[in-house]
């Protein structure tokens, strides 16, 4: 049980850990909260849905239509956060801090009443994937399971080499450390505002996809509690911190999993939202919250 | 021009205004959910009612008055279900409510009502609770949870000769009710009750939990609740290699289910409040008009209790010559013949018709066994 477990909770911690990224990236450039990016969650759901019916050569899940179907969710999911931001964030860029805020909660609930008007009220299922069962001692586990998790890693190894190796991720950490000084060495923060959205939306975008084909079903609704889940787990990890948002899903994921299975199943929220207040009391930067100058 | 414009649309608003408070106009309120997570089932509930009011307005029974359908979306949200109820009884029109769809909401909505004198009759609130409040205003059309559950229990002992289970809620005053009349069913009759667990609604991973049973080895599940974390239980049991039976309730029996469970929901079981509406002869006309009028929509589980119960306050309403404080204590003697049978109601308003019927999902299809 505790093997079956703990593939469950890294399963779900791996989609909690991509969606945290979005928050916490976002957090270290702006300084704010998008509430809105549940909803690119849930919209990069959809993107995947109608990418994988739409278009009838997808739907034979080929190799090569389930990474176009992948490249399709990230582009467009990427670039619906980045004119969100366009729209409702970056006129709000002198505004006292709450304004942005309260615009992110506006879009977001615009956002969800859209697709809930104009696509469907009620769930809809994703056609379903033909996977193979492995039994790891006694423990289930499907080639889903396996390949969101193997995705999710890997997708958080290229963030993670982007952001230190790379020229535009030098670029990204000047911009988080101080809009005006990196502005003066001849970096556009505005545009490096734009690609932190994009590749948080991006990764928000897909974390939806792998949601709706884990759980076989997806709604307007969808993203509200992984988002709040998400949002927690980059508090966690150290909000503003992108190794801490990747640690903060896994963990829990993890927390999660095991207090239902162990402790009691309806009060798994409890104890997780305990072990998050505990957390900030002690450490009230989070767990890797520390480390400042390396933001984004 | 801007002065003009809004001058017109000032106008125009009081014109709306005004053909609202038209004296000829008897309102009959539906309150339910219209969007959020079971929008389904309370979209059927308001086709149910417009079909019922405009066969009614047909009929001409008020000569030159006519019946009204307003509808109230409460979200299932029992918070939201009390602010419906005050916007409900500060509009004089309103003769009576068909309403709520969850225990959770009608209890509490009950109590508004009642301070008003007005009628409230549910389709398809089922927690016993709600007619044990005292109240004069309360009637119900559906057969109550403690029923339900016992049937459910005696139907899984006596003909799914099964001896052990796991019992999952959802912790609302419906879906734990629902469980615990089960399980106290089911223990009553000495077999066991392997585990008893709460989940969230509104949650989608339930691995956790379906792990932890799979150790004890339940031949069947009973779950407490409503068809979105049914369907999502049964998937991820199948997923996990659990292989115990699924056995859920009314709110569980949409086509929704079969759609959120896919393949899983095979062989699966839900138990549904009467007698199904195919099996009802005087049902027919009913089935014909919403099949004509909604072509392509599936017919959802309330659809027919909520026909019903509108029909019952109609006649209620006709038959008390439009007197709203006489419609309760004209219900309180009614014997109404409709397509459910004789309606007639207990003292605490409940009704004396109470079935209940089993349904097994096959082929993708709720499929009728008893």
């Amino acid at each position: 049980m505790f093997i079956q477990q703990l593939i469950n909770g890294l399963t779900l911690g791996s989609i909690y850990a991509l969606i945290a990224l979005g928050y916490t990236m976002v957090y270290g450039v702006l300084l704010m909260i998008n509430f809105a990016h549940s909803e690119i969650f849930m919209i990069g759901a959809y993107i995947g849905l109608w990418a994988l019916t739409a278009i009838p050569a997808f739907a034979s899940f080929t190799i090569t239509g389930f990474i176009i179907t992948f490249l399709v969710v990230l582009l467009f999911s990427g670039l619906l956060a980045v004119s969100v931001e366009k729209l409702a964030y970056k006129p709000l860029r002198q505004a006292p801090r709450l304004s942005p805020l309260i615009s992110a909660i506006g879009v977001s609930i615009v956002l969800q009443n859209l697709i809930m008007l104009f696509v469907s009220n009620q769930s809809m299922p994703l056609p379903e994937f033909k996977t193979t069962r492995y039994q790891i001692f006694s423990a289930e586990v499907d080639t889903l399971q396996i390949f969101i998790f193997c995705f999710s890693i890997a997708l958080m190894l290229l963030l993670n080499l982007f952001i230190s190796k790379t020229k535009f991720g030098k670029a990204m950490r000047a911009t988080a450390h101080s809009h005006s000084v990196s502005q003066l060495m001849g970096i556009n923060s505005s545009s490096m505002i734009a690609m932190v959205f994009f590749i948080g939306g991006a990764l928000g975008g897909i974390a939806g996809m792998l949601n709706g084909m884990y759980y076989g079903s997806i709604k307007y609704n969808m993203g509200f509690f992984p988002g709040i889940k998400a949002f927690t787990a980059a508090v966690l990890g150290g909000i503003g911190n992108v190794k801490g948002a990747m640690l903060g899903g896994f963990l829990l994921g993890l927390i999660e999993t095991f207090s239902a299975g162990y402790i009691s199943s309806q009060n798994k929220d409890v104890i997780t939202f305990c072990v998050l207040i505990l957390m900030l009391v002690f450490k009230p930067t989070g767990i890797l919250g520390e480390n400042v100058t390396e933001k984004v | 021009m801007y002065k003009l414009i809004s001058v017109l649309f000032l106008g125009l608003i009081l014109i709306a205004g005004c053909a609202k408070q038209d004296k000829n106009v008897i309102k009959v309120a539906l309150a339910g959910p219209l969007t959020g997570d079971i929008a389904a089932m309370g979209q059927g509930m308001k086709k149910a009612i417009e079909i019922a009011v405009e066969e009614a307005n047909q009929s001409g029974v008020l000569k030159d008055k006519k019946f009204q359908a307003v509808i109230f979306d409460d979200r299932a949200d029992p918070k939201e279900a009390v602010s419906v109820a005050n916007q409900i009884v500060s509009d004089p029109q309103i003769y009576g409510i068909v309403g709520h769809l969850n225990s959770g909401c009608s209890i509490p909505a009950s109590q508004i009502y009642a301070k008003y004198n007005l009628v409230i009759i549910t389709p398809a609130s089922t927690n016993p609770k709600l007619t044990q409040q005292g109240l004069k205003n309360v009637f119900r059309v559906c057969t109550t949870d403690d029923v339900q559950g016992s049937a459910a229990a005696n139907y899984v002992i006596d003909k799914l000769k099964i001896k052990n289970v796991s019992i999952i809620h959802d912790k609302t005053p419906y879906g734990q009710g629902i469980a615990e009349n089960f399980k106290a069913t089911f223990e009553n009759r000495k077999d066991k009750v392997l585990s008893y667990d709460g989940i969230n609604t509104g949650d989608k991973d339930f691995k956790a939990l379906l792990t932890k049973i799979k150790t004890f080895k339940p031949q069947l599940i009973y779950f407490g609740g409503v068809y979105s974390e049914y369907g999502l239980l049964s998937k991820q049991a199948k997923e996990l290699g659990l292989n115990a039976v699924f056995f859920s309730d009314d709110g569980s029996s949409s086509p929704e289910y079969i759609k959120i469970a896919g393949s899983a929901s095979e062989g699966n079981y839900v138990s549904m409040i009467g007698i199904p509406p195919a099996k009802l002869k005087k049902a027919k006309a009913f089935l014909d008009t919403f099949a004509s009028k909604y072509p392509g929509t599936d017919l959802q589980p309330y659809d027919t209790y909520t026909y019903e119960t509108s029909k019952i306050l109609i006649d209620a309403i006709v038959k008390t010559n439009m007197d709203k404080s006489k419609i309760a204590d004209y219900l309180a003697t009614v014997k109404f013949d409709g397509i459910l049978g004789i309606t007639s109601f207990d003292a605490n308003g409940d009704t004396l018709n109470k079935s209940i019927s089993i349904y097994k999902a096959k082929n993708g299809k709720f499929e009728y066994c008893e």
